[in-house]
């Protein structure tokens, strides 16, 4: 009895049925926190004294930056449990959020190159944060790259599941070493000074938008689950018995 | 004759059956070289100070380039099944064949390079330097490249895949040597960094090794 | 707080100087997420239309 929360898990049909009552409730919920602070980052926080209007782009670098690593912890938890638990839901969860954290990683590396043109006069500088953004984006294209060329799921899921939490060792020592690196090809000169405070009227809104973002890559990896979910269990009466409900 | 002794014989043996196996990536590591100078500029001056940099990242491209088979035949042949029913760790056993590679494949890319140093007019002090280096970072990028090799193993078409899933683990090491090369060029103190990357292989030389046999033993599991 | 930061709604889509970097970031964002909500739903779709057309086809062999 004590069990079954976590039992619950293994179960497909269960996960399709909850995960799709929480989908709508994501969906809808980061849709309204997205569009408040959103409108209220473009249209009503004050002007940046430095960088005028141009900052404005942080309402969507940040939150995506911050989900693009926030995705990786998550891909290594699901990859423990898989490997540990041989839990079919994890590989799922594993396989969904590599697409989504790559498509977060390009976003965050998209917005910050051209946030960097009004900022930098550039595009793109090897600064350590872009530069271990990008190994980031390397790592979890060569997750899709490597699940893509195996025929067989469960063993794909098992090898990408090592690849994962190799990565996850490494991600610190390649943060540190890039930054590191970084100090030693050149003093940092382009690196924006930290403002000592920030007015409420510029955070609240992108407090909103982090939590937004967080709340709206949940919806999309479990809508991304569920698809995977009815594509692998074809074969099985619960995905026969919910086509023929439909 | 102990298991390690008949891994080793048979290692050596393969190697003397395919010397092309050898060739290949030092011919490949030669020709980059080569090109160097032609894409660039032939002037010394400007050689010397990209030099060492270059034949570091050749080096790498040519050891992925010879690993990207490093279990594959033994994976085919139903070699690595075998390892599964000897008494021994298939860690151990992976790290003992990862060290066969590394003898055979790796240590005549490194033997090579003062050559490429030569042909890139790098200085003598910046090419000892790069000589040191590759011998201390080598062993953990082939620990990394064997990872590779043994992760695509179940791919229906592996190639270059592995090396692509590889090269952004090679970070940390590319960094910590060009930090290397950096401080040879001025002069300065370079034993700290190399004692950082030395600590850096032998850590990888423990922990890779059980990755790799973890992954050996999923694709081995898979395929039948 | 909560004071419109612009003298009028052409000055808002202008967003001098940098209306033309930060607009486009948007509809970047706009177009990475509406487009991976949709590819879901058609993926989704697609999964259970082959359910169906399988279920379909097994009961044309019975019958």
């Amino acid at each position: 009895m004590r069990w079954r929360w976590f039992h619950q898990w293994g179960s497909p049909r269960w996960f399709y049925e909850r995960a799709g009552r929480w989908q709508l409730v994501c969906g809808w919920l980061s849709l309204g926190l997205i569009a408040v602070g959103t409108i209220w980052g473009l249209g009503f926080a004050p002007v940046d004294y430095q960088q005028g209007n141009s900052y404005r782009i942080i309402y969507l670098h940040v939150p995506v930056a911050f989900l693009a690593q926030a995705m990786y912890a998550a891909m290594s938890v699901s990859a423990v449990v898989l490997l540990v638990w041989k839990m079919k839901i994890a590989d799922i969860a594993m396989q969904s959020i590599a697409v989504m954290g790559l498509a977060f990683t390009a976003l965050a590396l998209g917005s910050g190159a051209v946030w960097g043109k009004p900022t930098w006069g550039t595009y793109w500088v090897w600064d350590a944060r872009l530069t271990s953004m990008l190994i980031l984006a390397f790592l979890y294209l060569a997750l899709i790259g490597l699940r893509a060329s195996i025929r067989d799921p469960d063993q794909a899921g098992k090898v990408c599941g090592i690849l994962v939490l190799v990565g996850v060792v490494n991600l610190p020592i390649i943060k540190y070493s890039v930054e590191w690196w970084n100090t030693l090809h050149q003093p940092a000169s382009l690196k924006l000074t930290e403002k000592p405070t920030m007015p409420a009227s510029m955070w609240i809104p992108l407090l909103i938008n982090i939590l937004g973002y967080y709340i709206v890559a949940a919806y999309l990896v479990l809508g991304s689950m569920r698809a995977i979910l009815v594509a692998r269990e074809r074969r099985s009466s619960w995905v026969r018995e919910l086509v023929r409900r439909v | 004759m102990s298991i390690e002794k008949r891994i080793l014989a048979r290692e050596l043996w393969l190697a003397a059956a395919r010397p092309g196996d050898i060739v290949k990536p030092i011919w490949f590591l030669l020709l980059v070289i080569s090109m160097v100078p032609l894409a660039l500029t032939p002037d010394s001056d400007s050689l010397a100070e990209i030099g060492s940099a270059m034949i570091w990242v050749a080096t790498l491209l040519a050891l992925l380039l010879n690993s990207e088979h490093l279990f594959q035949s033994d994976f085919s042949d139903g070699i690595l099944e075998q390892y599964l029913f000897f008494d021994r760790p298939l860690a151990w056993l992976v790290g003992l064949k990862l060290t066969a590679h590394w003898l055979l494949h790796v240590l005549p890319l490194i033997l090579i390079s003062p050559i490429g140093a030569v042909m890139l007019s790098v200085p003598g002090d910046v090419s000892i330097a790069l000589f040191i280096t590759m011998l201390v970072a080598t062993p953990a990028l082939t620990c990394f490249s064997g990872l590779g090799a043994a992760l695509t193993l179940g791919s229906s078409r592996s190639g270059i895949l592995g090396a692509l899933i590889m090269l952004p683990l090679f970070v940390p090491v590319v960094v910590l040597a060009s930090g290397v090369l950096v401080r040879a060029m001025d002069g300065s103190e370079t034993l700290p960094l190399l004692a950082l990357l030395g600590a850096f292989s032998v850590a990888s030389a423990i922990l890779v090794p059980i990755a790799v046999s973890l992954a050996i033993r999923v694709n081995i599991g898979g395929s039948n | 707080m909560f004071e419109f930061q612009f003298e009028s709604l052409t000055a808002f889509l202008e967003m001098a100087p940098h209306g033309s970097y930060v607009w486009p970031v948007y509809l970047l964002g706009l177009g990475v997420l509406g487009g991976l909500t949709w590819a879901n739903i058609v993926q989704h779709r697609r999964g259970l239309r082959s359910v169906k057309r399988q279920i379909e086809r097994g009961e044309k062999h019975e019958s």
